[in-house]
């Protein structure tokens, strides 16, 4: 750590302490930033000149239904996530810590496993002979195999299976920061279960709902792996589509413009989720 | 006899192996401030819990005008609360806090405005209405508290410990506040609290609670002049524990002798003793005095200290056996510069209690 | 009373009922695939016919497999290095420094953690193309230090923020220099923080999928590629027992973590 010696040095003139973000900025500007512009720059560029890359995703009916497919996957995902999700946290943020403390483990296995063994896994169990399929087949569920992979509905297990542990680890630590007292205080005021869940721990806990969720959301919108591997052809995704204009079609042009809109609408998002939880350290440090 | 208001009966709660709550008996006559004291862990707070029903006894019974509150879950007991720590609502205004119980019950808004604003003069808050809790002082958010639990004229109000977060002025102030508010709506309040002084200011009668049990039921100055028992005298006030041996008692009072050898009759006892008995004198530091009155027993002390505290002295003396003992005379009965010297103290026999060793 | 565990009475059951569905559910993928890979059935039937180790087998008889995790493996330990020293230095600056932008730097380090892995894919391997660094294992590194930077320094900007400068300060009134009070003192007060930067930085190079399909060439394939590869043409039980052997290793990486956190508290 040289940052101390180097600020010693009277001919420095940089602000204090700020010597140790040299390495990281080097890295991100020369390999993160720079690369981001060039590929925004070839999006105007290739062909030609001009903004016709941005024109026909827009204009085109096939592009806006990638682009209506990503929104609604995305959406769905969400909400999907924080219904099963809050429900968990509710319990994790109160339950005895050696239960409590089992749940976790699972929760973070199933995070830390490769990503493409848990959609592999994914792969098996939704296709059409796999065990979901014959199991509810056995007890006389369905009749026929439901068409539960290469479309939507895939996508959708696969993904909410992965955003999961995104959106109730951070909200056990909203509704543990909720003072018990609190809802206590609510029962003696009169309030019945009901109406101290919808008046107060609901409104207590909307902050890290919406942050959580907007993560969700922007992370959805981006995914790849995933949605390549239990999606159908027949309804992609932005992600996936980007991939193949510049894998498989070597259409820079395109893909970087693609790839541009989707670095815009991340960008917005995760720009107001983090007024999000700026507010909500604000309200919470009172 | 009339029904008693509230009454707590032969109360028991255990966690586990551990019995907080051994056997708590005790009736509330309607509008009386009773305050729950004793150290921590001392089980006034569980008690209080079994009230409000946040947590039901092991066995016993909690009455109110006659009918058990037991099965009566926590939101229709109808209790008002003000907690330890803050526990507004934070993302709703004081108006909304206060307006929230009323709101629950479905009243009509004209009725919830006037008895928020109601509330709201009787702490003194009108103009804080608009306000998210966060933005108000420590001792303004139990004001809100307050006028949040007495906005659904509940006929009994807990209190535990609601001051002790706060620092020792604003505690003071809203103490007055508090018998203020007592004296106004006449509402039944039971109050916890670790602190004496708090309890002896506020209360009309203390309970005060050690390991589980009630040690001892009374006004502030039974507790304090007639303790029944050396834990009493020895939590509420200040006392000097001497050691003696039981002589002779008549009449409800004994005479001792103390570890120096003097004898000393017309102690009051607590209790029957045996001849030849350890037993413990308690004699309040204030007891001493510098003089000697006929009817005074003394004491042989060295002076090791004199502070000088204002309105009275603390001194610091040591017995002939070496057992140090807190005397406070008023300033005018000593001379400072009567320190560092071998002298005797006097003690009225009267004001000294026999407890068992 | 909703918070309170021990007085929610039907409500809890129902809710402590869902969340043991949805932790079966969380678990179900992990349990199956290590179960599969024992399963003597090609075609994944389950429950299977038989048990067998011969997926096993076939996975240790292919090299590329094993090549595959060593380059992995290397790829991911020099990512982690590399994180935790830049990461560290970074921390410092952000949670001690006193300059303007503060913030905003911080939220452009951060920055690759919340855009789409397919946009920096995408652009790195056209930059990498160009600077002849596409396919090696350099390209690798640089990409993945990229990408894991966020997640070192957010444990230990966390551990830095929580640690009382003033017992820094002690230590150099007591006579430490500045350096040796940081590496000293400071630096194992940290040390959770550090461990935790090293593991997910180390996890998010292995387990990096995006960059790395654009990036690998045929000489230089990390597992995820060799997986992916594999999952795109069949679904052999082969991928069932090298993911089993993933799912080990990452119980094995839990087990050390919570080891060396209790170690720490006690």
């Amino acid at each position: 750590m040289s940052v101390e010696t180097r600020q010693s040095l009277p001919t420095f003139r940089m602000p204090a302490g700020f010597n140790g973000l040299l390495p990281a900025l080097v890295l991100i500007v020369l390999f993160f930033v720079v690369p981001v512009l060039a590929l925004l720059l070839r999006s105007v560029t290739e062909p030609e000149p001009g903004l016709q890359n941005y024109a026909t995703l827009l204009g085109d009916g096939t592009y806006a239904r990638v682009f209506f497919n990503t929104f609604l996957v995305a959406s769905v995902v969400t909400i999907v996530t924080v219904l099963v999700a809050f429900p968990v946290a509710w319990m994790l943020a109160i339950m005895p810590s050696a239960l409590a403390s089992i749940v976790f483990g699972i929760i973070i296995l199933s995070m830390w496993t490769n990503l493409l063994t848990r959609t592999y896994a994914w792969m098996v169990l939704l296709q059409r002979t796999g065990v979901i399929n014959r199991t509810l087949m056995a007890i006389g569920v369905i009749d026929q195999p439901l068409p539960l992979i290469n479309n939507l509905t895939g996508v959708t297990i696969g993904m909410v299976y992965i955003m999961l542990p995104f959106m109730i680890l951070p909200l056990v630590g909203t509704l543990r920061a909720i003072d018990p007292m609190t809802l206590r205080a609510a029962a003696l005021c009169g309030a019945s279960p009901f109406q101290a869940f919808h008046r107060i721990l609901l409104p207590l806990s909307l902050p890290g709902i919406a942050a959580g969720g907007l993560m969700v959301f922007v992370m959805s919108l981006g995914y790849f792996v995933t949605p390549a591997l239990l999606g159908g052809t027949s309804n992609m995704m932005l992600a996936e589509m980007i991939a193949q204009m510049i894998q498989s079609l070597l259409n820079w042009g395109l893909g970087s413009a693609a790839a541009f809109i989707l670095l815009v609408v991340t960008m917005a998002l995760y720009a107001l989720q983090l007024r999000l939880v700026g507010a909500r350290r604000m309200s919470g440090g009172a | 006899m009339t029904q008693p208001f509230l009454s707590i009966r032969n109360l028991r709660k255990a966690f586990g192996a551990i019995t907080a709550v051994h056997d708590v008996t005790l009736d509330i006559p309607k509008g009386e401030f009773l305050t729950f004291l004793g150290p921590s862990g001392s089980g006034k707070s569980t008690t209080l819990y079994a009230i409000a029903g946040f947590q039901d006894p092991s066995s016993g019974n909690v009455e109110l005008e006659g009918k058990s509150l037991l099965a009566v879950p926590s939101h229709k007991r109808n209790i008002g609360m003000v907690f330890q720590r803050y526990t507004l609502f934070p993302h709703l205004t004081v108006a909304e806090n206060v307006a929230f119980p009323l709101r629950v019950r479905r009243r009509p808004e004209a009725e919830v405005k006037k008895k928020v604003a109601d509330m709201l003069a009787l702490v003194r808050l009108e103009s804080f209405a608009q306000r998210l809790p966060g933005a108000l002082s420590g001792g303004q958010q139990q004001r809100v508290a307050l006028a949040r639990a007495l906005a659904y004229d509940p006929p009994i109000l807990l209190m535990d410990e609601p001051l002790s977060a706060l620092d020792k002025k604003l505690r003071e102030e809203i103490q007055g506040e508090i018998r203020r508010i007592h004296r106004e709506t006449g509402v039944t309040i039971l109050y916890v609290t670790h602190d004496q002084e708090e309890a002896l200011h506020l209360s009309d009668r203390i309970a005060l609670f050690k390991d589980g049990r009630i040690e001892q039921t009374g006004s502030g100055e039974d507790l304090y002049l007639r303790p029944a028992t050396d834990f009493v005298a020895g939590f509420i006030g200040n006392s000097n524990f001497l050691a003696a041996e039981h002589l002779d008692t008549k009449d409800g009072t004994a005479t001792i002798r103390l570890a120096d050898g003097s004898v000393v009759s017309g102690v009051r006892a607590n209790g029957a003793f045996g001849k030849g008995q350890k037993t413990r004198l308690m004699i309040r530091p204030e007891a001493f005095g510098m003089e000697r009155s006929p009817t005074s027993a003394e004491l042989n002390v060295d002076i090791v200290d004199v502070a000088f505290y204002g309105e009275r002295r603390r001194i610091v003396a040591q017995t002939a056996t070496g057992q140090e003992i807190d005397i406070r005379p008023t300033s005018t009965a000593m001379q400072s510069h009567d320190s560092t010297q071998c002298r005797q103290v006097y003690f009225d026999p009267a004001a000294a209690f026999l407890f068992p060793a | 009373m909703l918070l309170d565990y021990d007085r929610m009475g039907w409500l809890k059951i129902a809710l402590l009922g869902f969340t043991a569905l949805v932790a079966g559910f969380l678990l179900l993928p992990v349990v199956f695939i290590v179960l599969l890979s024992f399963g003597s059935s090609r075609w994944l039937a389950f429950p299977p016919p038989g048990w067998t180790l011969k997926w096993y087998q076939e996975l240790f008889a292919d090299p590329a497999w094993l090549d595959a995790a060593l380059t992995s493996a290397r790829i991911a330990t020099m990512t982690a290095i590399l994180s935790v020293v830049i990461g560290l230095l970074a921390s410092f600056a952000l949670v001690r420094g006193r300059f303007a932008g503060r913030e905003i730097l911080r939220g452009l380090l951060l920055t690759p953690m919340v855009l789409p892995v397919v946009v920096f894919a995408i652009a790195i391997y056209a930059f990498f193309l160009r600077l002849g660094l596409g396919g090696t294992t350099i390209g690798f590194v640089v990409a993945h230090t990229v990408l894991a930077l966020p997640f070192a320094i957010i444990p230990i900007a966390t551990a830095l923020e929580g640690f009382d400068k003033s017992i820094e300060d002690a230590a150099i009134v007591c006579g430490a220099s500045p350096l040796e009070a940081r590496l000293r003192i400071t630096l194992p007060s940290i040390r959770i923080g550090i461990f935790s930067a090293a593991i997910f930085s180390f996890l998010a190079s292995w387990d990096e999928v995006v960059v790395a399909i654009f990036m690998a060439s045929p000489s230089l394939q990390t597992l995820p590629v060799k997986i992916w590869g594999s999952l795109r043409s069949d679904l052999s039980p082969v991928i069932a027992a090298a993911s089993s052997l993933l799912v080990g290793l990452t119980l094995a990486l839990m087990v050390v973590t919570a080891l060396l956190q209790r170690k720490v508290r006690t």
